[in-house]
């Protein structure tokens, strides 16, 4: 059983008659490291919302483990998927850098609460946030949120991550720790799917690209 | 949908609205009520479609009515429980009365709100508003929406961080409402900032008087409706 059974997947916004893609079918592995391209507005985020369960298919289904997502709530799907939002204003609501952190370590269904703290401070530390603990969140820059955000998700303990365009706003050394976080997450046989316009970087990153057209996927 | 000035928007809802407020009577009310749906339709306004939109507001008009209805104790008894009196003539009109009037003026609301809120500036300043204050209501009209949107986010990001908002307990969930509150508004608050601060940029108050590409002008449809809306206002408070 694949971890994402994307079958006869058609979506359309409300606001438009036109079909964004239709008839989307393709399988992800848990363990599989996919680059997801296409031209703007093609509906790449799209996708990973609908993956993600925030947004509900016109036609077609996604299925998280063999069960179709309609039917499962988004806590669950957030205990199995981490998500990095292509926006981070979005994904951070906590009043502090620490407790955005720590927060679903707090009200998630982690099961292990072991070395929590030295987990948060690991990925602090990494991502150079260490000294905005306990600063709000809203306070830093693009490229400090940007960060904050994947080191939020990275610590969890998920099985398979999609990050939407992570490299945005992150300079050469903070995009050298992501990369070296994403080999980590190669190594304990985690997988992800990469939202990116970066041919080189998803080049070194995955081994399959899927690029996202009207009429479906193609895969190299 | 006629087309009509956005002026004529705004005088048909401040015509509606007060009525609403100074009519007592039901029969009156009643009447207002019906010419304000007859008013959204020629604004091609779906009523089911409000009513359903608005469907938690709804419950609170009538719990409402319900509140008016038990703690008015004049009038004859309607029913009563050994000798508490729980619904009395008066209480029951109180509370049709109430339910009435707040259905009148979110209709009327929505003559306003299904125009774009650039047409309600640009009428707004057409009558005289200082500019500054027109500007002021379009930033409000959008806080609200904004708002929400950041609200819904956050709580899309809360679940997606593995947190069931239905298996955690009430206090806990209203801590982590509570929680969440303070950098929605913050986030709300900053884009309408954004919003400003692109406005001073493109020009908003460079010079004491602006030019609008757009200029209105009232045709005979515009006077008309106003008449009639008037007219029917006034004949009904002759009834009441």
């Amino acid at each position: 059983m694949s971890f994402y059974t994307i079958d006869s997947l058609t979506f359309t916004y409300n606001n438009n008659n036109n079909n964004l893609f239709e008839n989307l079918n393709f399988l992800i592995e848990g363990n599989q490291h996919i680059g997801l391209i296409g031209p703007n507005g093609c509906g790449k985020t799209t996708l990973a919302k609908l993956m993600l369960g925030i947004l509900r298919p016109t036609d077609g289904r996604i299925l998280l483990e063999g069960t179709n997502i309609r039917n499962i709530s988004l806590s669950y799907i957030g205990s199995k998927v981490g998500y990095v939002f292509q926006n981070p204003d979005k994904q951070l609501f906590c009043p502090t850098v620490w407790e955005q952190m720590s927060f679903s370590f707090n009200y998630g269904s982690q099961s292990s609460q072991k070395n929590i703290e030295d987990k948060i401070n690991y990925y602090l530390e990494i991502f150079d946030l260490a000294k905005y603990k306990d600063a709000s969140p809203l306070t830093l820059s693009r490229g400090e949120k940007q960060r904050l955000a994947l080191a939020s998700v990275l610590s969890r303990d998920v099985k398979f991550l999609i990050l939407d365009e992570p490299t945005t706003g992150l300079d050469l050394l903070r995009k050298k720790q992501l990369e070296k976080c994403l080999l980590t997450l190669r190594n304990e046989g985690k997988g992800y799917m990469i939202i990116s316009h970066e041919a080189r970087f998803l080049d070194r990153y995955v081994d399959k690209l899927l690029t996202l057209g009207p009429k479906g996927v193609d895969v190299c | 949908m006629i087309n009509l000035d956005p002026r004529t928007r705004i005088f048909i809802v401040l015509i509606i609205s007060s009525a609403a407020i100074i009519i007592k009577d039901i029969k009156p009310l009643v009447l207002m009520l019906l010419m304000t749906l007859l008013l959204c339709k020629l604004f091609s306004i779906s009523i089911s479609g409000t009513m359903k939109k608005l469907r938690k507001l709804w419950y609170f008009f009538i719990v409402l009515t319900l509140i008016q209805s038990l703690f008015t104790h004049s009038g004859d008894i309607l029913l009563a429980l050994g000798g508490i009196r729980i619904l009395t003539t008066a209480g029951l009109e109180a509370g049709v009365s109430i339910i009435l009037r707040m259905s009148i003026i979110v209709y009327s609301a929505m003559i306003i709100a299904s125009a774009s809120s650039m047409d309600i500036v640009y009428g707004l300043t057409a009558m005289k508003l200082p500019q500054e204050i027109g500007f002021m209501v379009l930033l409000a009209i959008k806080f609200l929406p904004l708002f929400r949107e950041e609200f819904t986010d956050s709580i899309i990001a809360v679940q997606l961080s593995g947190a069931d908002l239905r298996r955690i307990p009430l206090g806990q969930k209203l801590s982590l409402y509570t929680y969440i509150l303070t950098p929605s508004v913050i986030k709300a608050l900053n884009r309408a900032r954004y919003i400003s601060l692109s406005m001073e940029s493109r020009g908003f108050r460079a010079y004491p008087t602006r030019t609008c590409y757009r200029k209105l002008k009232m045709k005979v449809a515009d006077y008309f409706t106003i008449l009639v809306a008037l007219a029917s206002t006034i004949a009904i408070f002759s009834f009441n």
